[in-house]
C-alpha cells in the first residue's frame, strides 16, 4: 500500500516531483508467505474455487472396476481357439489338477489319447470372460483354481474315469456331455448307463414280447398246444359257472 | 510341479501342432498357466526421432564476461508472476518445470548438469538447457558489517526463474518411466518447487486449470472485484494482483486459486 504511493512515474527526464516519499514499504516478494491483510483474506475466501456438485456423493457406489476393458490380441486368439474347441467336441470335462508332475501328465495324456481324448490348458480369466458372453454361461463356476480341460469328439466317459481313478492329483469337477451339464456324480451315473444299441434292443423286445411268445408257443409240439387250449377252455367255463352262480 | 515355461510359448506350441498328437505329447505337459494374463503394450516407435550431435548438457559459466561488472538493484519482480519465456516444449519430450519463483545460482546449475549427464544414456537421450547461465549480480556485505557504508560487493551471479519456466528439456528414444526418476531427483533439489512433465501431462495440467476456471460455481471472481475496485479493495492490494488475479503471492504460486 505504502509502496504504491512511492512508485510515481516520472513523465520527463529530469523532472522531480514536489514531494518525495521517504517511507519504503516492506517487500512484496519474500521467502516466507507474507501475512495477508484481513480484507485481502476475506477477498480470497469470498472468491475461492467452488467445484461443481457431484451427481452422486463419494462412497455411495462402489468404484468402477476395470472389467469393461477391451481384450488384447492374445486373449482374442485364445477365445477363438476356445470357441472352435467347444463347438467341435461332444464331451468337455473340467478336471482340477492339484500338482501333478510332468511325467504323470505325459502318462495321463498318452492313456487318454489312445481313446481320442485331448488335454487342453486355457487361462481361467479368459475362459470365464468367454463363457459369460456365450451360451455355456452355467459352466463358469467350474473354472476356479488349476483346471484342465479334457476334450473329445465322442463321449468316452468310462475310459476317462478309469484313467482319472489311477491318477492321484486329478479330480473331476464336472462335464458338459451332449449339451448337458453334469456334475461329477452325474458323470459317474452317465458312465453306468448302457449303450444306445442295448437300450434300443430292450425297447424292441419289450414291444414285441406278446407276439414273440405266441410265435414260440406255435412252434412247439401240437399235442402241447391242444392241451394248453383245452386247459384254457376249462378255465373259461369254470370262470363262467361261478359268475352265473354269483349272478343268481 | 510344472516346469516354468510361459503360457505364451505354450499357446504358440498349441497352434503349431501340425504333426498331430505326437508333438503335443512331447511338449504339451510343460505348461504353467497363471491365474491372470500379463499383456505387454506395443513399444513406441522411435524411427522418426532425431537425436542432436551434442546430447549432454553444456557447461555453464559461473559469471558472465564483464570487464566492469556493475551492481544492480534487487529487482525482485523478476521472480514474481508467471513465466512468459521458455514455458513451452521445443524439441524434447520431457521437462523440469518450475512451480514457483526463485534464483538459480551456479551450484544448482552444476548439480543439474552433473546429475543429468552422469545418469542419462547419451545413445538414446539428449538434454537441453532452457535457462540462461547466471547473469544477475547479487551483492553481499561482509560478515558482521554494520548497516551503511554503501552497497556491498558482488558476491555471485544468479538466474531468475519464474513459475512455469522450463529448466531442462529432455528428449530422444526414451519413455517417461525411464527418465522420470533422474529428473525428479534433480527437481527436488532445486530452490523452488519443480515438477517433471511430459508434453501430454503438461497439456493435461493446463487443461485442468482451464476446466477449473470454466466450472467454477462461485459467482464472485477475484478479477471482477479487483477490476471494479469493489469496496475499495485495491487499497489493500498491489497492482500485480490485478494481473495475477490472486493466483500468486510474491514468488509463490497458489495452485488452489482459480
Amino acid at each position: 500500500m505504502a509502496a504504491t504511493l512511492c512508485r510515481i512515474l516520472l513523465p520527463k527526464q529530469g523532472w522531480l516531483p514536489f514531494t518525495q516519499c521517504v517511507r519504503h514499504g516492506s517487500k512484496s516478494v519474500t521467502r516466507h508467505k507474507r501475512p495477508l491483510h484481513f480484507l485481502k483474506q476475506k477477498l480470497m475466501s469470498v472468491t475461492r474455487y467452488i467445484p461443481p456438485p457431484r451427481p452422486v456423493p463419494l462412497g455411495a457406489y462402489p468404484r468402477k472396476t476395470s472389467r469393461d476393458q477391451e481384450d488384447d490380441p492374445f486373449t482374442i486368439l485364445i477365445k477363438k481357439k476356445l470357441k472352435s474347441v467347444l463347438q467341435e467336441s461332444k464331451m468337455i470335462a473340467v478336471v482340477q489338477n492339484s500338482g501333478s508332475t510332468g511325467d504323470e501328465m505325459v502318462l495321463l495324456k498318452y492313456k487318454l489319447l489312445k481313446h481320442g481324448i485331448t488335454v487342453k490348458f486355457f487361462p481361467n480369466q479368459v475362459v470365464r470372460s468367454f463363457l459369460k458372453d456365450s451360451t455355456y454361461s452355467n459352466m463358469a463356476p467350474l473354472f476356479i483354481g488349476h483346471t484342465v480341460l479334457f476334450i473329445s469328439k465322442e463321449p468316452k466317459v468310462k475310459e476317462m474315469l478309469s484313467s482319472l481313478r489311477t491318477s492321484r492329483h486329478m479330480l473331476l469337477l464336472g462335464a458338459f456331455i451332449d449339451n448337458t451339464l453334469l456334475s461329477a456324480q452325474g458323470v459317474v451315473s452317465y458312465s453306468k448307463l448302457p449303450s444306445v444299441a442295448v437300450v434300443q434292443g430292450e425297447l424292441v423286445s419289450g414291444l414285441t414280447l406278446l407276439t414273440s411268445q405266441t410265435a414260440a408257443m406255435l412252434q412247439r409240439h401240437p399235442a402241447q398246444l391242444s392241451a394248453l387250449l383245452q386247459q384254457h377252455v376249462k378255465q373259461q367255463s369254470s370262470e363262467g359257472a361261478p359268475k352265473a352262480e354269483e349272478a343268481t | 510341479m510344472f516346469s516354468i515355461i510361459k503360457a505364451a510359448v505354450g499357446g504358440l506350441t498349441a497352434l503349431c501342432r501340425v504333426n498331430g498328437h505326437q508333438q503335443g505329447l512331447l511338449h504339451g505337459h510343460l505348461k504353467v498357466l497363471a491365474s491372470g494374463l500379463k499383456t505387454h503394450d506395443i513399444p513406441p516407435d522411435y524411427s522418426e526421432v532425431m537425436l542432436p550431435d551434442r546430447r549432454k548438457l553444456k557447461f555453464v559459466k559461473k559469471m558472465p564476461d564483464f570487464k566492469n561488472a556493475k551492481k544492480e538493484m534487487k529487482n525482485l519482480k523478476d521472480i514474481q508472476g508467471p513465466a512468459t519465456a521458455a514455458n513451452a516444449f521445443t524439441k524434447g519430450e520431457f521437462a523440469i518445470v518450475a512451480m514457483g519463483g526463485g534464483y538459480l545460482h551456479w551450484g544448482h546449475i552444476e548439480m543439474i548438469r552433473l546429475t543429468i549427464n552422469r545418469k542419462m544414456d547419451p545413445k538414446t537421450t539428449f538434454a537441453r538447457w532452457r535457462v540462461n547461465g547466471p547473469y544477475k549480480p547479487v551483492t553481499r556485505k561482509g560478515l558482521g558489517m554494520r548497516m551503511g557504508g554503501g552497497k556491498g560487493a558482488i558476491d555471485q551471479y544468479v538466474t531468475p526463474v519464474r513459475y512455469g519456466r522450463f529448466i531442462v528439456e529432455v528428449g530422444g528414444k526414451v519413455e517417461l518411466g525411464e527418465i522420470q526418476r533422474i529428473m525428479t531427483e534433480v527437481a527436488q533439489k532445486l530452490p523452488f518447487k519443480a515438477e517433471v512433465f511430459s508434453r501430454a501431462s503438461l497439456a493435461a495440467f493446463q487443461k485442468r486449470h482451464a476446466d477449473m476456471e470454466q466450472n467454477n460455481q462461485n459467482p464472485w471472481t477475484f478479477k471482477e472485484i479487483t477490476l471494479g475496485n469493489m469496496l475499495g479493495i485495491r487499497k489493500v492490494l498491489s497492482p500485480k494482483d490485478l494481473c495475477h488475479n490472486g493466483r500468486f503471492a510474491g514468488k509463490f504460486h497458489l495452485p488452489w486459486r482459480v
